[in-house]
């Protein structure tokens, strides 16, 4: 029974492993070329390269904290909610936008936030006197990371509650009582049981996505444009770029910036695994 | 989440000033979210040009929609996206069955071993060009069975379906393996009846995946008679190709109308499968 799944994985996943040799060889549609190490050297003295690295750290570790931070706050006061009901209907909109897909999130927010006279946001705010000129949030290199983690937290944040409600929805309902005797009020009870005992499963949610940091791409490639590069070009864009809209590819640079990726992304996970032992006893993977 | 176990922490009090704020506070944060879908919603049948903040279409017309049904460049994609899902889920269901009850049998010979082989591939890959490269040699690139394909396998999802079948109580399967039942009977007798709910959350999981996958697309098709719908969508709104079609809609009323059937199928569903959606999260997650 598991032979149809080894041999599909086998082809989807180990084959690609073997390609990782190209990063050794010059591979053009004219020749493969053993060159030894010359692509790192290349990449290691490559600023375009580096400026990609230290983007999709600081973009992803800075989404992951804010779409996690927004995610509590949003599950702490959710599960406040007395009325059964409106909790329930809450849920199903916050959770909605989670399922829409990166271009059609990309392709809404550039249509609102266009600065022709079809733009809704900028047409709004004019209207209402809050600006005289209309502002360019998808092509200003200071606006770009605000307006990306912005529509993070608009589309990531419901989602991100899922697993905290389930977390809350175990809360011993003893500390409640007990907190009630004590004479606590409805604020203190959040900051001295709710938060405390959240704190594992936040710990628990960063570990998990830390370890998937590198993997960036769809979110940012369709978001991004060539005006704003040095803020948003991550590993993934620029590979793409490098073998996908260069005239004369060298698969063996691009296969060597991957190798890069991969290996540190592999570094990332096993250090991840360690800790989620560490923390919960049982690791990720 | 036992509905009788879940904890209300408000329940004991009197509505007070902290609910009511917090309620306000919800209600707004319900209107950031639906107020952009809504907005394109209500673009979707506005005929005349009006982009301030009015969430009513004025002069509603069904033109860009009757654009996209009647141009083949538009509608074409659509199909295309409608295969490529119900197939990838279908693969990606049988994949991570097969493979997910492999691995709840820890009395199997090898099944340490077939673990690590795929636990492996969550922490190391090839790489976008590697992979690039030898699905060309599998004469995928350009061809729309790239999605089905690419899609039909997700480790994390097999080992969400093997935690699914751990959950259920091995006297069952000593009970039919008395009454001489094989392992193939246990399998489609008494595993895949138990794990309907299971199989409708993976296979939902699948089936966004697919129908959401953009990236896959732009990388390995150019030709346009195998794009999906996403592909055709940025290439509409971002690049600004608009296709001629036999009805005078403007371009932004067709844009909003692409962007209603890219998340159609979903929307329509979303509300009454809500809770597979949910339950495939903490089948993985929540389980300790």
């Amino acid at each position: 029974m598991f032979l149809p799944v080894f041999i599909y994985v086998l082809i989807i996943y180990y084959w690609p492993m073997l390609g990782v040799r190209y990063s050794f060889y010059d591979y053009t549609l004219k020749k493969i070329e053993f060159v030894g190490l010359k692509h790192f050297q290349k990449m290691f003295s490559d600023a375009e390269f580096w400026k990609a690295f230290t983007n999709t750290l600081v973009l992803s570790v800075t989404k992951l904290l804010i779409t996690t931070f927004t995610s509590v706050i949003v599950s702490v006061f959710i599960n406040e909610m007395v009325n059964l009901f409106a909790k329930k209907v809450l849920q199903t909109v916050i959770y909605l936008p989670h399922f829409m897909s990166w271009t059609v999130t990309a392709a809404i927010f550039t249509l609102f936030l266009s600065t022709s006279s079809t733009g809704f946001v900028n047409e709004t705010l004019k209207s209402w006197g809050v600006i005289k000129e209309s502002i360019d949030f998808m092509h200003e290199l200071h606006l770009w990371r605000p307006v990306y983690y912005l529509v993070n937290i608009w589309k990531e944040t419901g989602w991100g509650t899922v697993i905290f409600l389930a977390t809350l929805a175990g809360i011993n309902p003893e500390l409640y009582e007990a907190a009630d005797i004590d004479g606590a009020t409805r604020l203190q009870k959040i900051w001295f049981v709710t938060v405390p005992e959240l704190a594992n499963t936040i710990i628990i949610v960063l570990i998990l996505n830390l370890a998937k940091v590198l993997n960036l791409f769809e979110s940012v490639f369709v978001m991004y444009n060539n005006r704003v590069f040095a803020v948003s070009d991550v590993v993934s864009t620029f590979i793409y770029r490098k073998t996908f809209m260069t005239a004369i590819p060298n698969y063996g640079y691009t296969t060597a910036v991957g190798l890069f990726k991969s290996l540190v992304g592999c570094f990332l996970v096993l250090i991840c695994n360690w800790a989620s032992k560490k923390v919960r006893g049982r690791g990720i993977i | 989440m036992a509905k009788n176990k879940e904890y209300v922490a408000g329940r004991k009090h009197k509505t007070g000033v902290f609910d009511i704020v917090n309620y306000l506070v919800f209600i707004i944060i319900g209107l950031i979210i639906l107020i952009p879908i809504w907005k394109v919603v209500s673009d979707s049948f506005n005929s005349v040009g009006v982009y301030k903040f009015q969430l009513w279409p004025k002069k509603p017309t069904l033109d860009g929609y009757k654009a996209i049904i009647s141009t083949s460049k538009l509608y074409r994609p659509f199909v295309n996206s409608v295969v490529t899902t119900i197939l990838g889920t279908l693969l990606g269901l049988v994949m991570s069955t097969l493979g997910g009850y492999v691995l709840s049998q820890y009395d199997m010979p090898g099944r340490n071993g077939m673990a690590y082989f795929l636990l492996f591939t969550m922490i190391f890959s090839g790489g976008m060009i590697p992979e690039y490269l030898v699905m060309k040699q599998l004469h995928l690139v350009n061809n729309m069975w790239i999605l089905v394909i690419k899609h039909g396998m997700n480790v994390y999802n097999l080992v969400l379906m093997r935690n699914f079948f751990e959950g259920i109580p091995g006297s069952l399967f000593e009970a039919a393996k008395i009454d001489g039942c094989s392992p193939m009977g246990i399998f489609f007798r008494i595993v895949l009846p138990l794990s309907k709910a299971a199989l409708a959350s993976i296979g939902l999981m699948f089936a966004v995946t697919v129908w959401n996958d953009y990236s896959t697309v732009q990388i390995y098709i150019t030709n346009r008679d195998q794009v999906n719908f996403q592909y055709i969508l940025r290439v509409l709104v971002m690049d600004g190709d608009t296709p001629v079609t036999q009805y005078s809609v403007s371009q932004n009323t067709l844009f909003y109308s692409a962007i209603v059937c890219a998340i159609l199928p979903f929307m329509a569903l979303y509300p009454f499968l809500q809770k597979y959606f949910v339950k495939g999260v903490n089948i993985g997650a929540v389980k300790e």
